[in-house]
């Protein structure tokens, strides 16, 4: 038993000596101009995950290790953050202690409410709500229209959306016997997907868009009994790829700049230049933090996070954060295998390619290995909604790791 | 100064952080040795639901109910736990033309079926939730 326990203790003793560590080097970088409640936030943060970690074991029987790698990525993160802008860095404090709080607002609503499964108007309605809310109040902010600003604070509805997403996804294919009376139903589903999609197009947000598609296509993959709507779907997907790229100019200049930067390095392809610039700079152990100039790169703070981090902290800590994102992918698609109930099957699922799929278009992206399309890396980057819809998720993932009682459900 | 402390940190760092990984690969590699995928292949099995690294006695994630289950300290018990709580022979599922049954075996401490102590047999139904001593298992059937 006391062998057990202390195999359980070390990650997160590991974890917090880290934080400790971390945060103290940090503040020294920055010392002087560090307010209080700077220290605070950091100190109480730290607690909280300490105490999270500890708390989670013995109130839920499901996984215990997704929120551990999810902590251990929010500290890579947040101090990547508070070095490159310690103001940004003390908001994203603020924004974990939220977005800790979300998690577990979000594992206790949905298990402690039934019928999640039943509500699909709902998720529907709530879907359009948002886009229509985008239209009519949205910025346009680096060529994409996709941030509302409310009251000084700024949000990006399509972060809601894809957990909106998979729950319709997942309502409509537990339900078989359900849909099955309505001859076009996957038609229909299809249909709703799709016009996601083009939505997010018209706003720019091609990042986002391909994510819809991916959470799509693979659960439909695993589910569909029609397996011809797969070849429809990969062959819509492939067209509507070529279209975009003739007809739209912002899609082709992501792609020239991804085959090559180096001829638009002035404009079109500093970013990923200067990424690279970055990355190659730092070697395998970095130059330290607060050493390097990741204030080179644009945006460093959010979608550029990863160059920032491989500069500083070095390649390695680059490769560790890609096998945390493994591992953590790995998690929820063995909680996906694991669990008997259909619904919270596919949200499992959902949210295991979510994280999966989003981690692999950004560090593409910044690695030059796909065309780079502006999304947030999930836990690490800067972004109040990113951060909050990426616990949203990790509480989904939490409580489908559980064994869900189906009685209730018959009906 | 912070120069040099920045740069004997990121060599900390970077071992934290991969002894952290190490760790926890470590923690899902003896997760997955535990798992007994053959279990899962019949109809009707028990499948524990207490955590199985809590646990300090050999314990399966698992049991299928062929035809009989039995559970107790003795070793020729199917289910076999090292409980002070648990008595000899505890209690046994019986399979009956396809229908499932509990049966306590005089136990001194009892078998719960979901919350309550049951006096001699019960009839199993998919979902519910078998007590004995602190151990919980879950009863599914799948026909």
């Amino acid at each position: 038993m006391l062998k057990n326990d202390i195999s359980n203790r070390s990650p997160r003793n590991l974890l917090f000596l880290f934080e400790i560590l971390s945060l103290s080097l940090v503040f020294l970088y920055d010392w002087g101009s560090v307010d209080r409640a700077t220290y605070i936030t950091a100190i109480g943060l730290v607690i909280i995950i300490y105490l999270s970690n500890f708390i989670l074991n013995k109130i839920s029987k499901g996984d215990s290790y997704i929120f551990l790698i999810v902590t251990m990525l929010v500290s890579i993160g947040v101090i990547m953050v508070y070095r490159i802008d310690s103001q940004l860095g003390m908001k994203q404090l603020l924004w974990l202690s939220l977005g800790i709080l979300i998690f577990y607002l979000t594992y206790f609503v949905l298990k402690f409410i039934r019928g999640w499964k039943n509500w699909i108007p709902l998720y529907l309605g709530l879907s359009y709500l948002l886009f229509f809310l985008t239209f009519l109040l949205g910025k346009r902010k680096y060529g994409a229209i996709n941030w509302i600003t409310i009251g000084g604070h700024s949000f990006q509805p399509a972060e809601i959306t894809k957990i909106l997403l998979i729950f319709i996804i997942a309502a409509y294919y537990s339900n078989p016997e359900k849909f099955s009376k309505y001859k076009y139903a996957p038609y229909y589903i299809m249909g709703i997907v799709y016009s996601f999609i083009a939505l997010l197009f018209l706003q720019r947000d091609l990042g986002t868009a391909l994510i819809f598609y991916a959470i799509f296509l693979a659960i439909q993959f695993i589910y569909e009994d029609r397996r011809i709507l797969i070849l429809y779907n990969i062959i819509l997907f492939a067209a509507g790829g070529i279209l975009g790229y003739v007809v739209f100019d912002h899609v082709k200049i992501r792609v020239l700049t991804w085959i090559d930067p180096w001829s638009y390095i002035d404009n079109k392809g500093y970013q990923i230049t200067q990424s690279l610039f970055a990355i190659a700079s730092g070697g395998f152990f970095g130059t330290g933090l607060g050493l390097g100039h990741p204030e080179f790169i644009p945006l460093s703070y959010t979608d550029f996070i990863f160059s920032a981090i491989c500069e500083e902290m070095g390649l390695f800590t680059g490769i560790g954060v890609i096998m945390l994102f493994m591992i953590l992918v790995y998690r929820g698609f063995k909680i996906a295998l694991n669990q008997t109930h259909k619904f919270y099957r596919i949200l499992a699922l959902g949210v295991s390619i979510l994280f999966g799929i989003q981690s692999i278009i950004i560090l593409g992206g910044v690695l030059k290995v796909l065309p780079l399309t502006g999304i947030t890396l999930p836990f690490v980057s800067y972004g109040g909604t990113s951060i909050l819809s990426s616990f949203i998720a990790l509480g989904i993932l939490q409580v489908a790791s559980e064994d869900i009682d189906t009685r209730e459900e018959a009906e | 100064m912070f120069n040099f402390i920045s740069l004997v940190f990121k060599y900390i760092f970077i071992i934290i952080i991969y002894l952290f990984i190490f760790s926890i690969i470590r923690l899902i590699y003896l997760d997955i040795r535990s798992m007994d995928v053959s279990a899962i292949d019949g109809d009707a099995y028990l499948k524990l639901i207490n955590r199985i690294d809590k646990l300090p006695y050999k314990i399966k994630e698992h049991y299928p109910i062929d035809g009989e289950l039995t559970l107790g300290r003795h070793s020729d018990n199917d289910i076999l736990i090292k409980d002070p709580f648990v008595s000899k022979k505890h209690f046994q599922i019986v399979e009956d033309e396809g229908d499932y049954y509990l049966e306590d075996l005089n136990s001194a401490n009892g078998t719960f079926l979901n919350g309550e102590r049951i006096e001699d047999v019960a009839k199993l139904s998919n979902g519910d939730i078998i007590k004995v001593g602190n151990i919980e298992f879950l009863f599914v059937n799948r026909e």
